[in-house]
């Protein structure tokens, strides 16, 4: 039998993010640094730390990994350093050079499966013009890998979650799922087309999400990974004080995702994702909670959350369908700041 | 009364199990759900408390016994019924492509054309199989506009799962952008993939 690197893992991905309520209590006890030169930093939670160099310059670093969320080790690789690199494309930067994050039971495992995914690592890396020119690997049971990322954006560029204007329409570049996806992998429930095209779009580089992006001037942005729509949704909303209303049955899934839901196919970090948001959730009681599960869906390298001013909301959308993200629709708009921050309709 | 035994899975196998066991039991009958994870116990009693189900619970030595009350029409059957119908494609699909160009049927009197196209849009959705997609360009934009006496129709059939794709050029021609209820944008470059890669075109 082929090895497979799921045997080995009980949550994959993003889905491995310990729950996002923890983590804002962990981090509130320490300070937030002072420097004038730090332009983005934890407070707003965004999805990179940005440091100024000089007035055309500023560094965008980021670190992500995870354990594997595929069989294949090349494909791992390759899923690892698309979702490290996304982080920068969100925050209007260029990733520009990385160092490879292993742990590794190199007892246990052969070579072989180690170099597979250093080799997609470095391959998505050489795709998206990003130099690794180092690591670090430690010796560990279950294997994970990642990059820390540092990046290039001009300081006055910076796309920020705290960026969301009263006004501005929601889009959304990639369709979400890949959690239940690969949840309904482990059970034998998904399907092969599915797993196909959730592997496809974590493989796929935000790069030219955050071209168009860029080229539309937009300021408010973010990616969506493991805290789901609806946490990444929150967090931009908190971060620019206005409320935001997503409109689920908008929001473009993966295949069968819907069915694989109502089927009960809810991984547990989905149930962590609504613990973190529920308290600024206002939910229409005609909701359907399936959507409203849909939304709680930790992602692996998903795509791009974008504030565009409405006027400019059908350009954005033709190019990024003509550019290839096909499936980016509009799913929300951004209010003033109301009672709850997020508002979840049908 | 029924025993759901998922000592030894962790989420989301638990749930799946549950949301089977509600759809076979009848209205009001009772049955057990067991697990030996904690995580998993949470995750199930708050998919019961998020769908109003009505349960129990008694806990010895780290195994929970969840017993749970199928309850009558308010529950998750109802909800999943209803946004099967409203949201999720289930309605066979072909693979054929309905064109629109123009907001009327034929190229007569116009009266006569709008009260055409009216009934064919009804009458695609009594179809057996329906369109896996129809595109409209130049004045068939207008269709998919507040205007349209047959939008709610063309509304109907995106629920039913037919994709739904309008020129985006033809809508900015006529200005039509604020006023489109339905459907996505689409460009000629996607809508000749699609008329080149469907079983059959068809033009009304």
């Amino acid at each position: 039998m082929k090895f497979g690197l799921l045997q080995l893992v009980e949550s994959g991905g993003c889905s491995s993010k310990i729950s996002p309520r923890e983590l804002q209590e962990i981090l509130s006890f320490l300070p937030v640094p002072e420097d004038p030169n730090i332009l983005v930093s934890i407070d707003t939670h965004d999805d990179a730390g940005v440091y100024k160099i000089n007035d055309d310059l500023a560094l965008v670093v980021t670190v992500d990994f995870f354990p594997p969320v595929c069989n294949d080790p090349y494909e791992f690789g390759q899923i690892a350093a698309a979702n490290a690199m996304s982080d920068v494309y969100a925050m209007g930067g260029i990733p520009v050079v990385a160092l490879n994050i292993m742990m590794f039971p190199s007892s246990e495992l052969p070579m072989g499966v180690y170099t597979s995914i250093l080799k997609g690592g470095f391959d998505k890396a050489a795709e998206a013009g990003m130099k690794i020119i180092g690591g670090h690997t430690i010796n560990d049971a279950t294997p994970k890998y990642g990059l820390a990322v540092a990046g290039y954006v001009h300081p006055l560029k910076i796309v920020t979650n705290a960026g969301a204007r009263p006004g501005d329409s929601l889009v959304l570049t990639k369709p979400v799922g890949t959690g239940i996806i690969l949840a309904g992998q482990r059970l034998g429930i998904s399907s092969e087309p599915d797993i196909q095209k959730a592997l496809e779009l974590m493989k796929l580089l935000n790069k030219s999400g955050a071209e168009i992006m860029n080229s539309f001037g937009i300021k408010g942005a973010t990616d969506i990974t493991g805290f789901g729509l609806a946490g990444h949704t929150l967090k931009m909303a908190k971060a620019s004080n206005v409320s935001i209303t997503l409109k689920l049955s908008k929001v473009p899934v993966i295949g069968d995702t819907y069915h694989l839901v109502d089927e009960g196919c809810i991984p547990g970090a989905s149930f962590r994702n609504l613990d973190f948001v529920e308290s600024d959730l206002s939910v229409n009681p005609s909701l359907d909670y399936n959507l409203k599960m849909i939304a709680m869906d930790a992602q692996t390298s998903g795509g791009l959350l974008l504030c565009v001013p409405v006027e400019n909301k059908n350009s954005l959308l033709e190019k990024l369908h003509s550019e290839g993200l096909r499936d980016s629709a509009e799913i929300g708009y951004v209010t003033e700041k109301r009672e709850k921050f997020i508002i979840l309709e049908q | 009364m029924k025993t759901v035994d998922t000592r030894g899975q962790s989420c989301p196998a638990p749930i799946i199990a549950l949301k089977r066991a509600l759809k076979e039991v009848l209205e009001g009958e009772l049955f057990e759900l067991q697990t030996d994870n904690k995580v998993s116990f949470n995750n199930v009693s708050r998919f019961l408390d998020d769908n109003n189900i009505p349960y129990t619970v008694s806990e010895k030595g780290g195994l929970w016994s969840v017993i749970i009350t199928k309850g009558n029409r308010n529950t998750i059957q109802l909800k999943s019924e209803l946004s099967t119908r409203d949201i999720v494609p289930h309605f066979s699909k072909g693979n054929f492509v309905i064109a629109f160009s123009s907001d009327i049927m034929g190229d007569g009197d116009r009266t006569l054309g709008q009260i055409l196209i009216e009934n064919f849009i009804k009458s695609v959705k009594d179809l057996d199989i329906l369109p896996g997609k129809m595109v409209f360009y130049n004045r068939g934009v207008y269709l998919g506009s507040e205007s349209s006496p047959i939008v709610e129709h063309i509304s109907d059939l995106e629920k039913m799962g037919v994709e739904i794709l309008l020129c985006s050029t033809c809508i900015d021609h006529y200005s039509l952008s604020q006023n489109i209820k339905v459907g996505k944008l689409s460009n000629m470059y996607e809508i000749v993939q699609i008329m080149a890669s469907a079983g059959n075109v068809i033009k009304p």
